[in-house]
């Protein structure tokens, strides 16, 4: 019973990682059609650069605190950059962009940290054992952190006004316009707050699950799987999709095969588009064609 | 018809300046063919290395010792007056990548020897095209499967096989059966288990789990759990950092107590820096010179080891790993051998062939016609760590 | 004639890459190998997502698949090579097939990531099973021997590759101006149009997709005897992003952009992994991602036709579009049978070869036809028959459901409940190609018509049905009789519409009304039975509408029915034989014009008035009244 539990725990901490990335894709899809193939990019970002700071002397949290924005802003200048001037997006267009600033992103890490993992200290806190199940301290910083973040990032969406003149751009461009909201500043905001989400994963998970150049690649998938589960709109699910799919894969590596441990999500990535496309679609008006 | 021809004409215009610009490039690097077996000019020696990904760690200190070991070469006169010319290729870490690095320095630069790579599926990649190409390859890399029944392939690396019968010894020493095992899942992992099932026979040693492991996995629970749920006397780790020291720490993590054997793949401080506290107490055969200050001082390897060590860190600030080591024993015995024999491809596998009680860096080499491991289970000793860093336990048994 | 020209390029090709190995360098004879080997896996990812406008990043998985197979039957089993790479090349045909059946269902976002998903599975697969060498893959493949000559050097390896890749660039090329090609380009533009013409848009996707599938399979055979290796990665993302960029930077329209983007990004690898070590000094590895990246993302921004895009900017200086008017006049210029008909005569010879009913039978009827999103009943159990060699109008206040109902007849919609039976089938929830193949088809509301083609080129793809030859036929070539056919008819449908002068025209270089001739032009060509027409008067002018309705009762003469939904009333009046009125869902009148019109129900729905207002209501009857 304690291994199913050491499993379990052990998957939510990880799931609660794909789940803030998640957040992040639902982040920009809600406000205009883009799916942001540079998510896990951002994460991996603010690990190496919070790695990088601490290793400059700069105290822990202190590092982890300021890192977060710097991410925030590389997100806002790669929407400003290269997102912008597209004039004519369409998915295709979209998908090959956001790879291409993804690929970018990476090689600059390569090239700035090298090729090797690294892990952030873990955060001020003890490991101890309850009930059998070997709990550390960084794993209930994912989970607590986790939890705030989506909290406020769903009361932003639906309690602010801001929020809520974000998702409208989305629905209705143009009446939004006419209502005085840009869509310009919208996507920026939906960026920003991608970064934030993206940040906060990088540095919360970097002490157990390490940074590197490529670490970003799985972790995005990942995350755009738990995404999908809500549709790509909703940020609850987007969570929850989480942890449920960091809970999977810990118990299919444990009681099956390891190794086929990342096709899990892959595989609940091709059930759900192919069982449920229409709870996937934003507009479920039955129109086939 | 005009349209047509100038679209072709565009075609071919923007092929041939692609090509001139990746000419423009590319011939700063290697030039040209040039033929083979040439015996004056540049000694051309070619080395395959995982560089960037999973095995970084062992191809960054390797590449390192190369580059400062040419210099010292070429500084020092070259090999009867012939100056080295070191090409070093980034595998990736991958087997494809490997093949087509070797690839390219058989067929394209024309290397006389070619090492590498840094882990055995690579190295087992590059083994057909060395013997298609009948160029001599010095493997850095541990599984015997590299050299078997191999004409012109050597390695450097001791044989995983051997420190499976160091660690056997001490496994009966101390009375452990049941052993678990959690391996690399590629080829450095490839057989163990069952090597240790062989070669512990005799002793009474028993495999009572195996758990895989993917080289760039962060997260073990689940091997661990089944570890820890099949209540094992002792058990192994075989993998290299970062995936060896991370699955150090989750076993500790989940508070398992049996005691821990790792592979030689963990002789650099990238392990310990990952592995941290839960390192401590573990046991390993390694090379000697992660111990060399605690060696006995009539050693052959002591000086070898020595010099090595301080001319590293005069260089590059911190110490060598075993790797770099792997490295400058394969490098050393291809310039002793260079020397008797030029660059004829015959000449040199016979010279490499009767390198005989050579003092390296991994051991005492001695090779034969068929045996290009060189290394006998004395090259390696018990080691432990305490307080982060490595320990002798005891001597060559 | 033409096909000589269309070789022409060809030949050039073929001839520079039978020069190059003797004299280029080694190094880039070695480049140009892994060039022609991803150019031709390119090729395939050219077609699927230029053409058919579908992106896949997990392409690598197929080149896996068959650089996998070919490994395994040779390493390890007696198969000859060469049969081997047949088994590979069908292997991969084959897993496409599989995965493509479900897979592409969905579109967009959805499908891209889906592909993606895939190849990750396949690299996992191929990573973790026994049989494909694990985590190490298959080594020690042997180079190739063909008619007693190995090929093991740079130069012997490209000269192999390279009429694979010249016959394979040729062969979709053909594909490209074949039939398939049209419909797949139509597909591209306006998925709904494409399908309302008889296209079955989904057979069609998973034709393409396993076509590519199989270019892969034998660029990875090809790689498995280069590389003598095959490992995992051959299945990575990495490498399905590298194709990717080779398709996109030589020209997503274009199958020759794959080719010439295969080497630019070779050479852009080669180049940057020379250049950046220089720039950065101690950087290492796979540093040319980072000019892939940058590229990726200027492309995007700057130039998303790729290189194609920029070839066509330079020639376009040269007033192209007149030379392409005159290359496509020259191309039917040996084509005596398309004769240049009169607009009456060509009509004529379109309407006659309706496949019509006999006049007064009912064509189409809809019975009990209930639509319901949520709790909003757009359409409540509607009851209407549409005779043969009649006109129905259908009209009604904004929101009353006209559109619904249309779509849910065209099949574009599935109704809640209700059948809906034409020429004795029940149609109801069919695909709307279904519908096509049955006679009948529609035009829309919102112009769909195909973009990125002539007015010519839209007018042809409505023969799809009327015509037979598949991906076979297509790129082997050996369509020609029936694509004069299809040019044929086409110019008559243009011609009946008036628009002669405009056929090779770019259609969206038209004006709106002359695009709306295009479409019913389009819809008449494939000679159906009932013809649907979404709001054919909007946007149109007086004379025009003029026009538009004298058409349409030639139309109904020749015995073909026409039911329209409509706005301008009055026109409606004038032109249809009966008037079916809907209002909230709900059919209120069915009957001759003037009936209707001094319908009670009808004239208060227009208004906006409940039917007890009497005094307005009879003054309103009042006026209908003829004096």
């Amino acid at each position: 019973m304690s291994d199913l539990l050491q499993l379990v725990w052990s998957g939510l901490a990880l799931g609660a990682v794909y789940g803030l990335v998640a957040l992040g894709f639902v982040a920009i899809f809600s406000v205009r059609e883009i799916v942001n193939l540079a998510q896990g990019e951002y994460a991996s970002l603010a690990g190496l650069s919070a790695i990088s700071a601490v290793a400059a002397g700069v105290p822990l949290l202190f590092a982890v605190v300021v890192v977060v924005p710097f991410v925030v802003a590389v997100s806002v200048a790669v929407e400003r950059v290269a997102v912008r001037p597209v004039r004519h997006m369409t998915p295709l267009v979209s998908i090959i962009l956001t790879l291409g600033i993804s690929t970018a992103l990476k090689a600059a890490m390569l090239l700035f940290w090298g090729p090797e993992a690294k892990a952030l200290p873990a955060f001020p806190g003890k490991d101890f054992v309850f009930a059998g199940v070997s709990v550390r301290s960084q794993e209930l910083w994912i989970l607590g952190v986790a939890a705030v973040v989506s909290y406020a990032v769903v009361a932003f969406y639906e309690h602010t006004t801001a929020g809520k003149a974000l998702r409208a751009c989305a629905e209705q461009p143009i009446a939004a316009r006419l209502l005085g909201i840009s869509p310009r500043t919208a996507t920026m905001v939906a960026f920003a707050i991608a970064g934030f989400t993206g940040a906060v994963a990088g540095v919360v998970g970097s002490p157990i699950y390490l940074s590197s150049w490529s670490s970003g690649l799985t972790l995005g998938l990942k995350g755009f799987v738990a995404a999908t589960l809500g549709g790509l709109v909703s940020f609850r699910v987007a969570m929850l999709g989480g942890l449920l799919l960091g809970v999977l894969e810990s118990l299919a590596a444990g009681y099956g095969a390891t190794g086929y441990r990342d096709a899990v999500a892959f595989v609940v990535l091709l059930l759900v588009l192919l069982v449920r496309p229409q709870g996937l679609a934003l507009k479920a008006t039955g129109v086939r064609v | 018809m005009t349209r047509n021809v100038r679209s072709a004409t565009t075609v071919v215009a923007i092929i041939a300046v692609a090509l001139a610009a990746a000419g423009c490039a590319e011939s700063a690097g290697s030039g040209g063919a040039t033929s083979s077996g040439s015996a004056s000019g540049d000694i051309k020696i070619g080395a395959v290395l995982d560089i960037t990904g999973a095995g970084a760690s062992l191809g960054v200190p390797e590449r390192q010792a190369l580059e400062m070991l040419a210099a010292q070469v070429n500084s020092g006169g070259g090999v009867n007056g012939r100056k080295i010319n070191l090409l070093i290729e980034d595998d990736q870490s991958t087997e494809a990548g490997a093949a087509k690095a070797a690839s390219k320095l058989l067929s394209t630069d024309n290397v006389d020897l070619l090492l590498g790579a840094s882990r055995t599926g690579p190295s087992l990649a590059m083994r057909p095209l060395a013997e298609a190409a009948k160029k001599p390859m010095i493997s850095l890399a541990a599984n015997q499967k590299i050299v078997e029944g191999s004409k012109w392939v050597f390695k450097t690396a001791q044989n995983d096989r051997v420190v499976i019968e160091r660690l056997v010894g001490d496994m009966k020493a101390n009375g452990y059966k049941n052993i678990a095992i959690a391996r690399d899942a590629s080829g450095f992992g490839e057989g163990i288990p069952e090597m240790l099932t062989e070669v512990g026979k005799d002793a009474g040693i028993k495999v009572v789990k195996v758990e895989k492991f993917a080289p760039d996995a962060t997260d073990f629970t689940a091997q661990m759990v089944n570890i820890r749920a099949a209540k094992p006397d002792a058990t192994l780790i075989w993998g290299i950092p970062p995936a060896a020291s991370l699955a150090q720490v989750a076993y500790k993590q989940l508070g398992i107590k049996a005691p821990v054997y790792q592979s030689h793949g963990i002789g650099n401080q990238v392990f310990l820096d990952a592995a941290g506290a839960s390192a401590n107490g573990l046991r390993a055969a390694l090379g000697k010179m992660l111990v060399a200050d605690q060696l006995a001082g009539n050693d052959p390897q002591k000086p070898v080891v020595a010099k090595f060590i301080s001319d590293y860190k005069a260089k590059y600030g911190q110490n060598p790993s075993t790797f770099a080591g792997h490295a400058y024993d394969g490098f050393t015995i291809a310039i002793a051998s260079l020397k008797k024999a030029g660059t004829d491809p015959n000449k040199l596998r016979d010279a490499l062939e009767s390198t005989s009680s050579s003092p390296g860096v991994s051991g005492v080499f001695t090779m034969t016609p068929t045996d290009h491991s060189g290394l006998t289970k004395e090259a390696l000793v018990m080691v432990t760590v305490e307080n982060g860093k490595w320990k002798v336990l005891d001597g060559p048994k | 004639m033409e096909r000589l020209r269309g070789f022409l390029p060809l030949l050039v090709l073929a001839v520079v890459l039978a020069i190059a190995p003797m004299v280029l360098p080694v190094n880039l004879v070695n480049m140009g190998v892994y060039a022609l080997i991803y150019g031709l896996a390119a090729i395939g990812l050219s077609l699927l997502m230029g053409l058919a406008g579908q992106v896949s990043l997990g392409h690598a998985a197929f080149f896996a698949v068959g650089a996998y197979t070919q490994a395994i039957l040779v390493t390890k089993t007696q198969v000859p090579g060469m049969l081997a790479a047949v088994l590979a090349v069908a292997a991969s045909m084959l897993v496409a097939l599989v995965v493509g059946l479900p897979l592409l269902r969905l579109r967009g976002h959805f499908l891209a990531l889906a592909t993606l998903g895939l190849g990750i599975i396949v690299a996992v697969v191929a990573r973790e099973l026994e049989v494909t060498g694990g985590t190490s893959g298959i080594f020690g493949i042997p180079k190739p021997s063909f008619l007693g000559r190995i090929y093991d050097s740079p130069q012997e390896y490209f000269w192999l590759l390279a009429p694979f890749v010249v016959i394979g660039l040729w062969l979709a090329q053909r594909l490209v101006h074949s039939r398939t090609g049209r419909a797949l380009g139509a597909v591209n533009d306006s998925e709904v149009a494409a399908e309302c013409l008889g296209v079955n848009t989904y057979a069609l996707r998973v034709r393409v997709f396993v076509l590519a599938a199989g270019y892969a399979g034998l660029a990875g055979v090809f790689y498995a005897h280069w590389l003598a290796v095959v490992s995992p990665e051959a299945a990575g993302f990495e490498l399905s992003v590298t194709l990717l960029l080779m398709v996109v930077l030589g020209g997503l329209g274009t199958v020759w952009g794959a080719v010439i983007g295969a080497v630019a990004v070779e050479a852009l690898d080669e180049g940057m992994r020379s250049f950046i070590p220089k720039l950065i000094p101690g950087a290492s590895g796979e540093v040319q991602l980072l000019g892939f990246g940058i590229v990726l993302v200027l492309l995007v921004v700057l130039l998303p036709g790729g290189l194609a895009q920029l070839w066509a900017r330079v020639t376009r200086r040269r007033g192209i579009a007149a030379a392409t008017a005159a290359v496509s006049r020259a191309e039917h210029d040996g084509n005596d049978a398309a004769m240049e008909y009169s607009g009456l005569q060509a009509l004529s010879r379109l309407l006659a070869q309706a496949d019509v009913t006999e006049s007064g039978s009912p064509l189409l009827s809809i019975r009990g036809l209930t639509m319901r999103y949520g709790g909003v009943t757009a359409l409540g159990d509607i009851d209407l028959d549409v005779r043969a060699g009649e006109i129905l109008a259908l009209i009604g206040p904004n929101g009353a459901g006209k559109t619904t109902a249309f779509n849910i007849i065209t099949g574009v919609l599935q109704p809640t409940a209700g059948t809906v039976t034409l020429r004795g089938k029940q149609v109801q929830g069919r695909r709307p190609h279904v519908i096509a193949t049955l006679g009948a088809t529609r035009t829309f509301q919102n112009l769909q018509v195909f973009g990125s083609t002539t007015v010519l080129g839209n007018v042809k793809v409505a023969r799809h049905l009327r015509s037979r030859s598949g991906i076979f036929r297509g790129m082997l070539g050996l369509a020609g009789r029936e694509e004069r056919e299809i040019e044929d008819w086409a110019r008559t449908a243009v011609a009946a519409l008036g628009l002669t002068e405009h056929a090779d025209r770019p259609v969206t270089d038209l004006a709106f009304g002359q695009q709306r001739k295009v479409e019913v032009a389009r819809a008449l060509a494939l000679a159906p039975a009932l013809l649907l027409l979404d709001e054919p008067m909007a946007g149109l002018s007086g004379t025009e509408r003029d026009s538009l309705a004298w058409l349409l009762r030639r139309v109904r003469s020749a015995g073909i029915s026409v039911l329209l939904v409509e706005h301008d009333v009055d026109a409606v009046m004038a032109l249809a034989d009966r008037v079916a009125v809907l209002d909230d869902g709900r059919l209120i009148a069915l009957g001759e014009p003037e009936d209707v019109r001094a319908n009670p129900a009808v004239i208060a729905a227009y208004l906006g008035t409940d039917a007890d207002d009497d005094a307005l209501v009879r003054a309103a009857a009042a006026r209908t009244v003829p004096a």
